[in-house]
C-alpha cells in the first residue's frame, strides 16, 4: 500500500475538491466469491480527468456506483461530496436528498447506453433536464451538434447503432451540465475505430464545459493520450480464490 | 409526481402490445364478473322484485262468506296497512253476458267490483264509477274482439214471479286489464253495478236504471265478501292476524312471500361468495402481472433511478401503469358486459313480459365497478411498486 501514497494530490485547495474520501470499504459476495473494495483515501479535484483502470470483476463498477450515491459503503468512515457528507446522509436514510444531489450534480454514462426505449433520441436527451425542470437553451442543440446526432433526434434508441446510442447517453449526461460525469466502460460495447472516436468527442465535450470526469475503463492504452489521471488500484486475490480485495486510491 | 406519470404513461403506450394483453386478461376477469353481477341485479331484484311487487301477493281472500256490513268496512278501509278494498256482492249475482258487434258469441264473464287504484289495474288511469262502463279482462275483450273505446251490450236475466225475464245495457269498455290481473273472463265494474245486479236478481226494482220489482226493504245491507290488498307486501301478515281476531280467516301469500325474501337472500349469498373468488382472482392477475412487469423492467427502472428519480418515483410508476390497465380494462369490460347483455336480454325477451331484463346494471353500478377496481388495482400495485423501489440500480442498469 506504502507505494502508492506518492500519488496522492495535495496541491489544490480545499473547496475546489469535489470527492474527499477516507476509509471506506464495500464488502460483496457473489457465488460464493467475498469482494472487498477499500479506499483509503481518494481526493478528485474540480475538473480534473479521472481514469480508473481494471480488468472487468475488479471493483470498478463498484466504485462509480458508490460515487454516483447509487451503492451504499458498507463502511463508511468519511465520505465528502463538495463539501457535503455522504456518509451520513446514507446512515441518516436520506435517500431522496441523496437522489437530488444525483440529478443535480451527477451525470452517468452506462456502459450499455441505458436509454430509455420509449421515448425519442431527443426526449431521450432533454430527460436529465427535464426532471431538474431546466429552462430550454442552446445546451442541446450544441451536444447535438458536436456529437453529430442531428438527424437522429425523432428515432428511438432501438433504431440507433450502438455508437450512436453511446452518443446519446452521453449527451444525456451532459446535457443538465453536471459537476460530475461518470461514465463506466463507455465505449467498450464499439469497434475500436468508433470507441476511438466517441471517446474523443467525450473528452473534448467535458473539457470544453468544464466538467469533472471519471472514466473506467479496462483498456489503458486507448486512453493514455487522452491525459487522464489514473488512479492506483491494487488487487489481492487469496490462495483459495474465494476472496478479492480491491485497494483503490488516488 | 407528473414528469414519472408521462414516462410511465410513454412507456405504457410505446408497449401497447403487452399493455394490452395486461387490459385483456383483466377485462377476462372483470367482464364475466359484472355479467355475473348484472344478472344476479336482474334476475333477484328486478324479478323478485317483480314478484314482490305482483299485487296478488298483497292480496288477503276471505275464505268463507260473511256479513260485513258497512260500519266494519269503513273500519277496516281506515287503517293505515290496508291498501284496497272493496266490497263484493253475492257470486251468483255477480255475472252478466255480454255481446259486441264484432263477434257472434254471447259470452258469461263473472264481475269483479273495482274502485280508484285497484292493485290489479295498475296502469290504467279511468275506473269504472256508474252503471254505464267497466273494464274487461283480455280473455273477455279477445272472445268480444273489442278494445278501449268500444261499446257493448249486457245483459242480466232473473226469474221474478215465476217469469223469465232480461235487462239490457250498454257498456263502454274503459280499458282493457292485462292478462295477469284476471284470466278468466271478466269485467271490473263499480260496487253500484254490481248491487244493482244482485237487487235486481232478488227481484228487487233498480231506480237508476228503472228497472222495476218489488220496493227494497230498508234492512240493513251486508256484503258476503270483499276484495282486500295491504298496503306493502310486509303488512300482509300483520293485517292477516287481526282479520283473524275478528274471525275471518283469510288465504294469503305470507309463505310464499317468505320463501322469495329466502330465495332472494341465498342467492345474494351465492353472488357474493361468486364475487369474492372473481375480486381474489382479479387482484391475483393484475399483481401477478404488474409484478412480473416490475421483474422486466428492472433494468429501466434502475436507469431512471440513476438519472436521479426518487424512490418514490419509482414505487409509483406500477401503480400508474396499474391505473391504465384498470381504466382500459373497464372500458374493454363494460363493451364486453354490453354486448353479452344485450344477447342475454334478446335471448330471453320470448320467454318474458315486455320490459322486464334478466341483465341489468344501474348508471352506479359501473362506477362502483371502476371505484373497486381501481382501489384493489393500487392496492396491488404498491405491492409490486415496493419491490420496484427495492431493486438495486447498481445490478438492475448493468443487465443486458
Amino acid at each position: 500500500m506504502q507505494e502508492f501514497k506518492s500519488q496522492k494530490h495535495n496541491n489544490r485547495l480545499p473547496t475546489s475538491i469535489v470527492y474527499d474520501i477516507r476509509g471506506v470499504q464495500k464488502n460483496r459476495e457473489a457465488e460464493g466469491v467475498a469482494f472487498q473494495l477499500t479506499i483509503p483515501t481518494l481526493q478528485i479535484s474540480k475538473g480534473e480527468k479521472i481514469a480508473l483502470i481494471g480488468q472487468s470483476g475488479c471493483g470498478k463498477s463498484t466504485l462509480l456506483d458508490m460515487l454516483a450515491f447509487i451503492s451504499q459503503p458498507t463502511n463508511n468512515n468519511s465520505f465528502f461530496f463538495q463539501q457535503k457528507n455522504i456518509a451520513d446522509l446514507w446512515k441518516d436514510r436520506r435517500y431522496s436528498l441523496l437522489s437530488k444531489i444525483r440529478r443535480e450534480s451527477i451525470g452517468y454514462v452506462m456502459q450499455t447506453g441505458g436509454l430509455l426505449p420509449y421515448l425519442t433520441v431527443k426526449e431521450n436527451i432533454n430527460l436529465s433536464r427535464d426532471i431538474l425542470d431546466l429552462p430550454e437553451d442552446d445546451t442541446i442543440a450544441d451536444l447535438v451538434e458536436k456529437l453529430d446526432l442531428s438527424y437522429h433526434l425523432n428515432k428511438r434508441p432501438t433504431d440507433l447503432s450502438t455508437g450512436e446510442r453511446q452518443r446519446v447517453a452521453i449527451a444525456r449526461a451532459l446535457a443538465h451540465r453536471p459537476d460530475i460525469v461518470i461514465a463506466d466502460e463507455p465505449t467498450a460495447s464499439l469497434d475500436p475505430y468508433a470507441s476511438k472516436t466517441v471517446m474523443a468527442m467525450f473528452i473534448n465535450l467535458v473539457e470544453e464545459m468544464g466538467i469533472t470526469v471519471i472514466i473506467a475503463s479496462h483498456a489503458w492504452n486507448d486512453i493514455k493520450h487522452l491525459g487522464l489521471r489514473r488512479l492506483s488500484h491494487h488487487s489481492l486475490r487469496s490462495p483459495d480464490e474465494l476472496k478479492t480485495e480491491t485497494i483503490v486510491t488516488g | 409526481m407528473r414528469k414519472i406519470s408521462r414516462l410511465a404513461i410513454k412507456d405504457y403506450l410505446n408497449e401497447w402490445q403487452i399493455s394490452s394483453c395486461y387490459i385483456l386478461a383483466l377485462a377476462a376477469v372483470l367482464g364475466p364478473m359484472m355479467v355475473l353481477f348484472a344478472l344476479k341485479f336482474g334476475i333477484v331484484t328486478s324479478m323478485f322484485d317483480q314478484l314482490l311487487d305482483n299485487p296478488v301477493n298483497r292480496e288477503l281472500r276471505p275464505i268463507y262468506s260473511g256479513h260485513f256490513d258497512k260500519s266494519w268496512l269503513e273500519q277496516l278501509q281506515k287503517r293505515p296497512d290496508v291498501g284496497f278494498l272493496v266490497p263484493k256482492t253475492r257470486n251468483l249475482a255477480a255475472s252478466m253476458l255480454l255481446k259486441s258487434k264484432n263477434a257472434p258469441s254471447i259470452i258469461n264473464v263473472e264481475l269483479i267490483p273495482t274502485a280508484e287504484n285497484d292493485p290489479l289495474l295498475s296502469g290504467i288511469k279511468k275506473y269504472p264509477e256508474g252503471f254505464d262502463s267497466i273494464i274487461l279482462s283480455k280473455s273477455a275483450a279477445k272472445k268480444l274482439a273489442v278494445g278501449t273505446g268500444d261499446t257493448i251490450q249486457a245483459s242480466v236475466q232473473r226469474h221474478y214471479l215465476g217469469i223469465k225475464e232480461q235487462k239490457q245495457l250498454s257498456l263502454k269498455v274503459l280499458a282493457v286489464a292485462n292478462s295477469q290481473a284476471f284470466t278468466r273472463e271478466g269485467a271490473f265494474a263499480s260496487v253500484k253495478l254490481l248491487e244493482a245486479f244482485e237487487s235486481y236478481k232478488d227481484g228487487q226494482a233498480v231506480a237508476e236504471l228503472n228497472w222495476t220489482g218489488s220496493q227494497p226493504t230498508n234492512a240493513k245491507k251486508f256484503h258476503p265478501s270483499f276484495r282486500l290488498f295491504s298496503q306493502t307486501i310486509n303488512d300482509v301478515e300483520g293485517l292477516q292476524k287481526w282479520l283473524e281476531t275478528q274471525g275471518v280467516e283469510v288465504i294469503t301469500q305470507v309463505e310464499e312471500i317468505k320463501s322469495v325474501q329466502q330465495m332472494d337472500n341465498t342467492l345474494s349469498t351465492i353472488y357474493w361468495a361468486i364475487a369474492m373468488i372473481g375480486i381474489i382472482g382479479f387482484s391475483t392477475s393484475l399483481g401477478a402481472n404488474l409484478w412480473a412487469n416490475v421483474e422486466r423492467k428492472r433494468k429501466e427502472l434502475s436507469i431512471i433511478r440513476v438519472i436521479g428519480f426518487s424512490t418514490f418515483d419509482i414505487t409509483i410508476f406500477p401503480i400508474i401503469q396499474s391505473l391504465l390497465t384498470v381504466f382500459f380494462g373497464w372500458l374493454l369490460s363494460v363493451v364486453i358486459y354490453l354486448g353479452i347483455s344485450f344477447w342475454i336480454n334478446s335471448l330471453m325477451s320470448n320467454q318474458l313480459e315486455a320490459g322486464i331484463q334478466v341483465c341489468v346494471l344501474l348508471p352506479q353500478h359501473y362506477f362502483i365497478s371502476l371505484f373497486v377496481a381501481a382501489v384493489l388495482a393500487v392496492l396491488v400495485a404498491t405491492v409490486a411498486g415496493v419491490r420496484a423501489a427495492y431493486i438495486d440500480p447498481a445490478e438492475g442498469m448493468r443487465e443486458i
